[in-house]
């Protein structure tokens, strides 16, 4: 069983793989990469070749291409020696105005200008020659001057040279599952940036615990790190599961425009809402009432200096900290809903699917199937809005709202998930149940003199059931997923939207990063179903042997 | 006590009142059963049923409305953008409004552009019922021969099943919304976003569905007499799935209809007005007083329109199995 269970899993990792690989081909190599800067209101405050550049400096941090400056390349032959420091800066000053070509009607800059000083010309040559060998592309923006006479230029219109190349859908797709897992160490912060000693400190009494009145410090272990990414790498807190780490981190795709610069697992998991201030003291000794969650530190380089208010309060580097926040994460508003209209579903379909199979082609039956029919031919948004439109006159909250919670906005959500699941529930139990009913076994156990409840309970129940439990690790882990109209209906801040958002925005690591959690968590669910099903019904054995 | 007959009172000779029957083969071949066609008793059965007929003229009215008044109401969503007080009206005002119409257009009141919404929704359902029907009919035919050959080879079936495994998990929406970046937001592109993959859910259900059937023993008692793989399957098998197709086309075709609205609601519309662009237009004036009707009409004709498809399908499909012929 184990065997096959483990085959089972890795079956389901390949394809897994392949299905990131497809949607990596399709987003990627088919769609116009040009688009991710639609809501990026950093590429629209710049201008000139600035702008250019920096669409291929966002597109090498995502992903597409591997991309290097000239100048870049000065300082790498620098940093190896075979130039010196004189010979680069002046390597570095090309022609601003290169003899240009005409490539379909634009004109384009030549790579080689007789203009170029003979030093930037040899080097120039040796970087065209590099790295086109390698099958890179090589440009070259011309300056781009606001007069030529007084030789002033536009904002950001300063002569480049850079190379690019795209990198493959394979490297892309290795990169990123060995990103997947990232384990912080001490050699993180850049080797050459001087922050004292890097260790790990063992404490029993975690700073961040300091009472700030008295400045004590309870007792509370901690480990904390110095050049590591996280400052926190283990500590405990008063939540579930008490003990927390940031040792261990996962990377599944980081976003560019729904939530910029932050992993889709962190967008999925952050808490919501109003921000919950409490007196805490920050390293300095500094006592506030903030919503800053200390334990979240990780290192930004030079952030310390940046401003007063963040040397007031950090001692180090250690300042990027994320706030608290009192409402539930994406993903909890999705589960909670999910789970609970999951739970009801199967504590009303169940009953009146075995009621509509006993009272079979009578009243109950007739109204069943109605509904029915009703759920599954009508569109689903046109009942969700019925639903909406009831529970309104209901008096009950048609919309959530994150900062004002109360149970009562729950409701039209739950219901809604839960009433076409329970007239699916409803569908295929009948269904099972009557197709039991015919079956010899019945017959026979009929005409063994058992009484028709037992008949119904103890023999076609259990059998018809079999399926349907084949089908609860499946909707428990779908509640993960959320549900997309439901939660657009009512406003949701959960984690159903995240993927069509995503696609609206272009968000090419977020859509990355779900197709693999939805991927997983649907191979996970058959499993876990094969699993139950094995568990419930012995008859039922994944081994050949013992068949 | 039956009173005996003496054929000597009849006074006929011994030829004429025997004669002698000879053997027939031919009459000995006939069988007497009751002339069976299967198509007349898949209609006998289905108008058996007098809610039939009363849906099977809701769906002639539905379809007339969608492909034939909007022949004659000359619909333009920016023909009356410029009357002035002509937007979101109640039905009695829009009446009032254009005296000069006839009554029907301004039935259910005016939209956000001044148009008539009873004339939007029918040019919106012809487009949707067409998505319907065409994705409808490409996805069965291709998930059928597919889901045949499927169910039938072995060697395939291994290969299918990764595929199934593979595609199944690319969210439709991503592919749905790539193509449609791709190919533009038309009629044509939703098409084939649409039957891209649709088949494969298809194929899969029909391949079960080969598969149970195919190992049944009268194909075994058929192949062993040495009919050919290709006449099991059009002789034996097929009239088993017409009924599970005829079914199955009645959960398609509504469901098209749904996913349209659906796909609308989530941003992905076709350029051209649909019943799921109107829907979604149309959600801002949900709870507007006076103007909930813009939004509730095509919300309604939507529901009735896949209700009836839905019912009009499963019944034929039930009518469809020779089981209920009896």
């Amino acid at each position: 069983m184990t065997k096959y269970l483990l085959r089972r899993l890795l079956h389901g990792l390949i394809s897994v793989i392949i299905v990131v690989a497809v949607v990596m081909l399709l987003i990627y190599s088919l769609t116009d990469r040009e688009k991710i800067f639609g809501g990026d209101p950093l590429f629209s405050k710049k201008s000139s070749n600035v702008r250019e550049t920096y669409k291929y400096e966002q597109w090498e941090k995502y992903g597409y291409i591997d991309y290097v400056t000239y100048n870049e390349y000065l300082v790498s032959l620098v940093k190896n020696g075979s130039i010196t420091e004189e010979e680069r800066a002046k390597a570095a000053e090309i022609a601003p105005l290169a003899e240009t070509k005409d490539v379909n009607g634009k004109q384009v800059a030549e790579l080689f200008s007789e203009k170029d000083s003979p030093e930037a010309s040899k080097l120039i040559h040796q970087f065209v020659d590099y790295y086109q060998s390698k099958g890179y592309n090589v440009v070259r923006l011309n300056a781009d001057y606001y007069s030529v006479r007084t030789k002033k230029l536009n904002n950001g219109g300063k002569q480049v040279m850079f190379t690019y190349k795209n990198v493959p859908l394979v490297t892309r797709l290795l990169k990123y599952f060995g990103g997947i897992f990232s384990v912080d160490n001490i050699h993180y912060v850049n080797e050459e940036t001087d922050i004292g000693e890097r260790k790990l400190t063992f404490t029993l009494h975690d700073p961040a615990y300091t009472d700030p009145k008295t400045g004590e410090t309870p007792f509370s272990p901690a480990i904390i790190g110095n050049g590591t990414r996280h400052k926190y790498l283990v500590y405990t807190d008063s939540n579930f599961p008490y003990i927390h780490q940031n040792l261990l981190s996962i990377n599944m795709g980081t976003s560019y425009s729904i939530n910029k610069g932050v992993d889709v697992f962190e967008t999925m998991t952050t808490t919501q809402g109003k921000y919950v201030k409490r007196l805490i003291t920050y390293p300095t000794g500094l006592v506030e009432d903030s919503a800053d969650d200390l334990h979240t530190a990780t290192y930004s380089e030079g952030s310390h200096d940046l401003s007063e208010t963040i040397s007031d309060r950090f001692t180090d580097d250690y300042t990027n900290v994320s706030t608290l926040k009192a409402s539930k994460s994406k993903i909890g508003f999705s589960f909670v809903i999910g789970i609970i209209s999951v739970v009801l579903a199967y504590m009303l379909g169940v009953p009146l699917g075995i009621l509509m199979a006993k009272q079979k082609d009578k009243l109950v039956d007739k109204l069943g199937t109605l509904y029915i029919i009703f759920i599954i031919a009508v569109p689903s948004l046109a009942y969700i809005f019925m639903f909406q439109a009831i529970g309104r006159s209901l008096g009950l909250p048609s919309i959530m709202d994150v900062n004002n919670e109360s149970w009562k906005m729950y409701i039209l959500p739950i219901v809604s998930l839960a009433l076409p699941s329970v007239a699916n529930l409803m569908k295929w139990l009948r269904r099972y149940m009557i197709d039991q009913m015919n079956s010899d076994y019945v017959r026979f156990a009929r005409s063994g003199g058992l009484s028709e409840g037992e008949i119904f309970t103890k023999h076609i129940l259990k059998n018809a059931a079999i399926p349907i439990i084949h089908g609860i690790p499946g909707s428990v882990l779908g509640a993960l997923v959320g549900a997309i109209i439901t939660e657009r209906v009512y406003l949701v801040p959960g984690a159903g939207n995240l993927l069509t958002n995503a696609i609206n925005a272009n968000d090419n690591g977020v859509i990355v990063g779900l197709t693999l959690f939805y991927a997983l968590l649907s191979i996970v669910s058959l499993i876990l179903g094969d699993i139950l099903m094995a568990t419930v019904d012995p008859r039922i054995s994944f081994t050949s042997k013992a068949r | 006590m039956n009173e005996m007959i003496d054929l000597t009172d009849l006074n006929m000779s011994e030829e004429e009142l025997f004669s002698h029957v000879d053997n027939d083969s031919l009459a000995a071949e006939k069988i007497t059963a009751p002339r069976y066609s299967y198509w007349h008793s898949v209609f006998r059965v289905f108008f058996r049923k007098k809610i039939n007929i009363v849906i099977l003229i809701l769906l002639a009215i539905i379809v007339a409305f969608a492909y034939i008044y909007p022949i004659f109401s000359n619909y333009d969503r920016f023909a009356h953008v410029l009357v002035e007080g002509g937007k979101h009206l109640t039905p009695a005002k829009a009446i009032e409004m254009h005296p000069n119409d006839s009554v029907i257009h301004w039935i259910l009141g005016s939209g956000g552009a001044g148009e008539s919404t009873f004339d939007a929704i029918w040019v919106g359902s012809r487009l949707s019922l067409s998505l319907a029907f065409v994705c409808a009919l490409i996805n069965m035919v291709i998930g059928t021969i597919v889901g045949a050959v499927w169910g039938f080879s072995k060697k395939f079936d291994l290969i299918m099943q990764e595929v199934y495994n593979i595609i199944g998990n690319v969210p439709y929406i991503l592919l749905i919304s790539v193509i449609v970046m791709i190919l533009s937001a038309s009629f044509w592109s939703l098409v084939f976003a649409l039957t891209v993959t649709g088949w494969l859910a298809i194929a899969y259900f029909i391949r079960t569905q080969v598969v149970i059937i195919r190992d049944r023993e009268y194909n075994l008692a058929s192949r062993c007499l040495g009919t050919s793989t290709l006449r099991i399957a059009m002789k034996n098998i097929m009239p088993f799935m017409v009924s599970v197709i005829v079914t199955l086309a009645a959960t398609e075709i509504p469901s098209y209809i749904s996913y349209e609205v659906f796909l609308s609601y989530i941003g992905l519309t076709m350029s051209d007005i649909s019943l799921g662009k109107l829907i979604g237009t149309a959600q801002p004036s949900m709870f507007t007083p006076g103007m909930q009707l813009e939004f509730w009409a095509p919300v309604a004709i939507a529901s009735i329109i896949t209700i009836v498809l839905y019912v009009v399908g499963q019944n034929l499909g039930d009518a469809s199995d020779p089981r209920t012929h009896m």
